[in-house]
């Protein structure tokens, strides 16, 4: 490491720590569960409960280490934190929204209907991310429902009928 | 004479109608994939693992292999035509390829590019055909030491030597591991880390954390940070090579490949080293003319180097997968949970208990990369059209794939909300430069490694000393070590070397 911890002021001091946190108590959570794997060992002398403990101080270790980079002058080895575009978060929700509601009504209103509502919601985030002023358009909107029908149904009948994956439908025709 | 026949065989069972289409369909889905911008080989195969459930395993793993080798073929399209490469491998590409395009070059850099990859991934196919075997013949002689020490290895080059950060490729690792660990232990049964949710007790599928990590972190990557990135795109001229450039491609390809074959069949994983150690090869023995065009209006070599290597890469790394069970990419990795998913675990067995398997495989390496030269020279007008999908509904429409992938595995809608989980924490590795094909390879290989561990050590009777006793765990320890300890070394000195020269 060549690069001195004094230099420029990390632009990124508060995010990085947060990704060293998050490490660390992912390490100790799994340190917490490995307290109630068995050590039983046999004849290896190595357990179950060896590669968690492993694997929880290493990540616990990691997670110090990411804090302390961060805190004297931030990641090593990676591009200054200042040319990061400013994320855009009205977008990201429209996406999670998609993926959420598509993950919580799949079963309910089946493949087809729940994917095109995903694909709706995902594709309006990411026309506003990228500025398209049509986005709210009643035509935009119908060419996005049409468009994700033309995609999901396909895919659902391709995957169901010649392949035979399981995929949930509306109705037990296997069209739907 | 044996190797011979058993291919034939195995040309004979890639020759049927049926194998021969999966082959292709493989081919073209890989070149679409390798050409689209978001998506890679990885994710490819691991959308459609679904499909091993059903479809018998030569054909799933031909057309597995046609993605695979596809994706390379059509990856280096993207990155002559657009400033931005379609998946890593074609990163080296993308820098001479893209300032030939700009200077009305983009024809003979595609031509020059597909037959290159043509050309290395025949030669690192004859390379796997004859030396496989052998390798299969060796492994046999390997116990449960040396094949913890040779994934120990894996894990090493995967985390420590490639990439930027030792830290965070090491982090990402033990994330990997950890992602592993959940379910069932292999050997006691006893569950780990289930939190009384039953969808853990089968482990968390590979497919999740594969289509979580590249596909759905992409596409919010996309949304967070790219949506007012514009791309500019190079015009397409006639493909075709001057007399010039074949003079000046061929011994390129050639170095290409023989710095590439070596890469893939050692458990080092990647493609980044040899396509970059191809660039900075050519780079240095270009003069005159030819010289003064790298950086500026784009040198020929600089695309047909390149490209050699990553295909003889990719081609040969199929060796170690196929010889040792051990993936040296996030794409191996995922080729292995196929394997996986049909119950049949590639080592130095497979050779002799799925012979038939390996070999049609084999075989349609060969038929593909022919599939590919005819899909990617004269086609490649067809393919450039898909540049020219838009970005919200091209991302959007991933999406749909992904839930396909990630539902379809298993039937659960639990696995959707745990899809949105990976896809954030992909997001937060991206943007904090975490590597993502350690936390692949350790969750893939972590379970094995774990086994090979608890076996050596029985043999061992409870002594870790079983590993320094064996003239071949041994080796690899050393192994190891250097490859941890030899690049930090080099940085030392080479930095003492700029700071002496400097002042």
């Amino acid at each position: 490491m060549t690069t001195s911890p004094t230099a420029a002021p990390n632009a990124d001091l508060w995010p990085q720590t947060f990704v060293g946190v998050g490490v660390l108590l992912v390490g100790l959570l799994l340190a917490f569960g490995a307290i109630g794997i068995s050590s039983e060992a046999g004849y290896g002398g190595v357990g179950p409960n060896f590669l968690p403990w492993v694997v929880s101080i290493a990540l616990t270790i990691c997670g110090a280490w990411i804090i302390w980079e961060a805190r004297s002058g931030g990641f090593r080895e990676m591009e200054a934190s200042g040319d990061w575009p400013k994320p855009d978060w009205g977008g990201f929700v429209w996406v999670s929204a998609g993926l959420l509601l598509n993950a919580a009504l799949i079963t309910a209103i089946g493949f087809i209907l729940s994917c095109t509502l995903c694909y709706l919601l995902a594709v309006q985030g990411l026309r506003r991310a990228a500025g398209q002023s049509m986005a709210n358009s009643p035509r935009t909107w119908v060419m996005d429902v049409v468009t994700g029908l033309l995609i999901s149904a396909p895919v659902y009948w391709a995957f169901t009928k010649f392949l035979a994956i399981n995929l949930p439908g509306l109705t037990n025709t296997g069209w739907l | 004479m044996e190797i011979f026949n058993a291919l034939m065989h195995g040309f004979a069972l890639a020759i049927t109608p049926v194998n021969l289409l999966w082959c292709l369909v493989g081919c073209a889905l890989g070149t679409a994939v390798g050409v689209l911008p978001g998506i890679g080989p990885a994710v490819a195969v691991a959308m459609l693992l679904p499909i091993t459930a059903k479809v018998e395993v030569t054909a799933s793993m031909i057309f597995f292999a046609g993605i695979y080798y596809g994706a390379m073929y059509g990856g280096s399209t993207t990155s002559i035509l657009l400033n931005t490469p379609g998946e890593t491998a074609s990163m080296v590409t993308a820098m001479e390829g893209n300032k030939m395009a700009k200077s009305g070059r983009a024809g003979a850099a595609l031509a020059t590019a597909a037959i290159g990859s043509f050309f290395a991934g025949t030669i690192a196919t004859v390379i796997v055909t004859l030396f496989a075997p052998y390798v299969a013949e060796f492994a046999v002689k390997l116990g449960p030491p040396e094949y913890f020490m040779l994934m120990l290895l894996a894990f090493t080059t995967v985390s420590a030597v490639l990439g930027k950060s030792t830290l965070r490729g090491m982090t990402a690792l033990f994330v990997g591991l950890a992602a592993g660990c959940v379910g069932l232990d292999q050997i006691s049964g006893q569950g780990r880390y289930t939190g009384g949710i039953p969808e853990f007790l089968d482990g968390i599928e590979i497919v999740l954390v594969a289509v979580g990590l590249f596909a759905v972190a992409e596409v919010m990557y996309a949304v967070l940070y790219e949506g007012r990135v514009v791309d500019s795109q190079n015009k397409l001229s006639r493909v075709h090579m001057s007399a010039r450039d074949w003079k000046r491609s061929i011994p390129a390809w050639l170095r290409g490949t023989a710095i590439g074959t070596p890469f893939g069949c050692i458990p080092a994983g990647g493609t980044e080293i040899p396509t970059f150690l191809s660039y900075a090869t050519e780079k240095k023995l270009a003069k005159g003319a030819d010289r003064a065009e790298f950086g500026n209006q784009g040198a020929i070599e600089g695309v047909a180097g390149p490209e050699a290597a990553n295909n003889a890469t990719v081609t040969a790394a199929l060796i170690p997968l196929l010889t040792l069970g051990i993936p040296t990419s996030n794409t191996t990795a995922i080729l292995l949970g196929a394997f996986q998913n049909y119950g049949i675990q590639p080592g130095p067995q497979l050779f002799t208990t799925s012979a038939a398997l390996v070999w049609a495989l084999i075989a349609s390496l060969y038929i593909g990369n022919v599939m590919l030269l005819v899909l990617n020279l004269p086609m490649v007008g067809l393919w450039v059209k898909l540049l020219k999908i838009p970005k919200p509904q091209l991302y959007a429409g991933i999406l749909i794939f992904a839930t396909v992938g990630a539902y379809g595995m298993r039937q659960s809608a639990f696995d959707l909300f745990l899809l949105y989980g990976i896809g954030v924490l992909g997001v937060v590795m991206r943007r904090f430069d975490f590597p993502t094909a350690p936390v692949v390879v350790g969750m893939i290989l972590g379970p094995l490694a774990e086994a090979q561990l608890r076996n050596a050590m029985s043999i061992g009777e409870g002594s870790a000393a079983v590993f320094f006793q064996r003239p071949m765990s041994i080796t690899l320890i050393v192994i190891v070590l250097a490859v941890v300890i030899l690049p930090r070394i080099a940085k030392a000195m080479s930095d003492r070397k700029l700071k002496a020269a400097g002042g």
